[in-house]
């Protein structure tokens, strides 16, 4: 213990990893960004000791370390573009393509590349209108159609407003799309379905090849298995009043400062814009204030069961903790519990125990 | 189109009927809803035809029918499936706003108009497919066969400059279907026709010939025994019959133009009358425009005869597209309409989706007053 770690219960996370790769049949690993936290080569490697074929990345920048650490093929989920420097042109790699133009672009620059082509759902990212599919088709040349791909929302099941049946019915309804188009292939990779979901889209689309891309699902889906452990590197005792840090701010009360490992480097402090914002969370927001409004904000280091107030704005490497003089301050050298939002989490070790 | 001495601003003014006549001779085709004779179909609307000059070039023609407000000298200008410009026209504005103004000076409160421009096409297997399949219930939710970028174009520029879409229900509207059925012809033999067509297409085809169905074309004089199976399709299908009137004066002017522009097709078996329909071709273009059958002896099959015929007499005549006219968008098999998409379908030919039909007002307050009318009416 020395920094900011990740302590990986290894053999309940790859139980969980094997379950998860044996109940949903065909799936393809997504392994983009920061690996969730766990790093993106190391993904790589267990997504081959579990035996899959092709991984999925986001980006083309991770195709070259993908291409390093996996045997097989990578799947970019960024559709290309032309003006993309950074394009990995391998044949182990599976480009999606989202535009007609784009289509044709990368027919004349790679001719026999593999693709993916992909529809634009509600999510109204990427990819080509329904309509575009024919003209599309046309455009491939002696590219390699590997499969087509949609992207769905988040929200799964319920229906959002304006989409009757959500994720499922709109799965469906570009399943029938794809059957009835000139899309010459029988393999529909979907994203953000629950496994019933494919499940039944699969039992009603016998003819389609579903095959789901899961990240999040597969990787965290048992966090159990994972502990955030922060070293405590220093301690004082400060009384109300007390000028500290690099703000030199007025303590509120009497109590211990904690010098704790784990700083905006490690994506400690870091929002991204809350996920969830129902009545009740804001009134948990607007409830913390009396903190806040001394200035301080909640950090997400827990000591004592609670999670502790940040003296001032975390350091690069390292944060200041305030805990009141009614707690029990743990000793220089002792670990604390950290919830971490994986996706922005970087850790100073990763230790498969 | 592009060199700089074209782009001079056009001017419109009426023509007169031969002159018409003589730049729809000069076109490929156009429909014949917008051919002279058409006005005089309408006798309830006031007839104009209009030319587009570049200079003292004829460029483009539409006919337009006026229709006059209840009590007041105001009117509809409607352009039925037109006008006939170059819809390939980035600069749509240099034909529409001269066209507007005279629509205009012409006591004209509002224009509707059915761009002739295809957006998309589904074929016969496609839609076939699509109707198998439980999910995908309108042909707006199957992948298009050919998408035309620059006709979808058109409906930005068209809102750009004021015009409305016409919503419609199904790709029913008031005014024409937005939803066609098509069999192109071009470059194909009778053979190729034939092979396209669905099993059931070409059974019945057979059926009708071994029965000893024979087609033949009529006279005016026949109108009236066409009328009279037309009369008893439309008790049994639940829609209103024309008055053979109107098929008589729909004769006379359609032929005085030209005298195979409508041509009465009459299936007898046995001496019997079986079915009856009319085509209509103006150039390269045939529409399957009125068909009537008997309840009897529907099993001789006089309408696949009498639509082969139809087609073969198409493409003798030189015509590139058979066009079966409208069809809904539902792909529902639970929908009572999808039958006769499906009778289309057997040919093997493509549903066509065309702009829709477009309003601009000219007048608000009159224009929102004969849309409300409009609506009571049905």
């Amino acid at each position: 213990m020395s920094g900011f770690e990740l302590d990986v219960d290894a053999a309940r996370w790859r139980r969980h990893v094997a379950a998860t790769v044996e109940a949903r049949r065909g799936l393809v690993p997504v392994i983009k960004g920061n690996g969730y936290g766990l790093g993106r080569s190391l993904l790589a490697m267990e997504a081959a000791a579990v035996g899959l074929g092709t991984i999925a990345v986001g980006t083309y920048a991770e195709v070259p370390g993908a291409l390093a650490s996996f045997a097989g093929d990578v799947m970019v989920m960024t559709p290309w573009r032309p003006f993309f420097t950074d394009a990995v042109l391998d044949d182990r790699v599976i480009h999606t393509l989202g535009r007609i133009s784009d289509v044709a672009d990368l027919a004349a620059l790679a001719p026999s590349a593999r693709v993916l082509l992909e529809g634009e759902t509600s999510m109204s990212r990427h990819g080509l209108d329904r309509h575009e599919l024919a003209a599309a088709v046309a455009a491939l040349g002696d590219l390699r159609l590997e499969g087509f791909a949609i992207h769905l929302p988040l929200q799964a099941a319920s229906g959002g407003p304006g989409r009757p049946g959500g994720n499922v019915a709109e799965a469906e309804s570009w399943a029938a799309a794809l059957e009835t188009s000139q899309v010459d292939t029988t393999t529909l990779y979907v994203s953000h379905l629950t496994p019933g979901e494919v499940g039944a889209l699969a039992a009603r689309r016998p003819q389609l090849d579903i095959r789901p891309r899961i990240g999040t699902s597969l990787w965290l889906g048992d966090l159990g298995a994972l502990s955030v452990r922060a070293t405590v590197l220093d301690s004082h005792l400060v009384s109300r009043g007390e000028h500290i840090g690099y703000r030199q701010r007025a303590m509120p009360r009497d109590g211990t400062l904690l010098v704790i490992a784990g700083g905006t480097s490690h994506g400690i402090g870091l929002e991204a814009p809350k996920a969830s914002s129902g009545a009740v969370q804001r009134g948990k927001l607007l409830a913390k204030g009396g903190l806040e409004a001394a200035g301080l904000s909640l950090s997400p280091f827990t000591i004592a069961g609670k999670q502790r107030w940040f003296a001032e704005p975390p350091h690069m490497q390292a944060s200041m903790i305030f805990v009141p003089a009614s707690v029990t301050a743990p000793e220089v050298g002792d670990a604390v519990d950290v919830a971490v939002r994986f996706t922005t989490a970087t850790f100073d070790s990763i230790n498969l125990r | 189109m592009t060199t700089p001495a074209s782009r001079a601003a056009l001017t419109v003014r009426p023509i007169d009927a031969s002159e018409h006549l003589d730049f729809v001779r000069g076109r490929s085709s156009v429909s014949f809803l917008q051919t002279p004779a058409w006005a005089a179909v309408k006798a309830e609307w006031r007839g104009e035809s209009i030319g587009w000059f570049d200079g003292t070039t004829i460029v483009g023609s539409a006919l337009v029918l006026y229709r006059q407000l209840p009590k007041l000298k105001r009117y509809l200008a409607y352009l039925p499936e037109g006008p006939d410009i170059d819809w390939t026209d980035a600069d749509l504005a240099r034909w529409l706003t001269p066209m507007a103004a005279h629509l205009k000076a012409q006591g004209a409160f509002g224009i509707r108009m059915g761009p002739p421009v295809v957006t998309r096409r589904w074929h016969a297997g496609t839609i076939k497919q699509a109707i198998a399949d439980p999910v995908l219930g309108s042909l707006s939710e199957v992948p298009a066969d050919e998408l035309d970028d620059t006709a979808i174009g058109v409906v930005a520029t068209l809102e750009q400059l004021g015009w409305n879409e016409i919503p419609t229900t199904g790709g029913f509207s008031a005014g024409q279907p937005k939803f066609n059925f098509q069999l192109p012809l071009a470059g194909r033999d009778e053979d190729a026709v034939l092979a396209g067509m669905n099993q059931l297409w070409r059974r019945n085809i057979k059926k009708a010939a071994k029965a000893g169905v024979e087609i033949t074309t009529g006279t005016r004089d026949d109108l009236a025994e066409f009328h009279a199976v037309y009369a008893e399709t439309a008790e049994r299908d639940h829609f209103t019959p024309r008055p053979l009137p109107y098929f008589e004066r729909m004769w006379d002017a359609m032929t005085a133009e030209e005298p195979d522009r409508v041509v009465l097709y009459l299936a007898h078996h046995e001496g019997d009358l079986v079915a009856a329909t009319t085509m209509v071709r103006v150039g390269t273009h045939a529409w399957y425009s009125y068909g009537a059958s008997t309840t009897a002896k529907r099993d001789v099959r006089g309408s696949n005869a009498i639509q082969w015929q139809m087609i073969r007499d198409a493409m003798a005549a030189g015509a590139t597209t058979y066009d079966m006219r409208g069809i809904t968008e539902t792909l529902d098999s639970d929908d009572s309409h999808v039958g006769l998409i499906q009778f289309k379908v057997g040919t093997g030919g493509e549903a066509v989706e065309y702009l829709g039909e477009w309003d601009l007002p000219l007048n608000r307050a009159l224009h929102r007053g004969f849309t409300t009318y409009m609506r009571r009416r049905g």
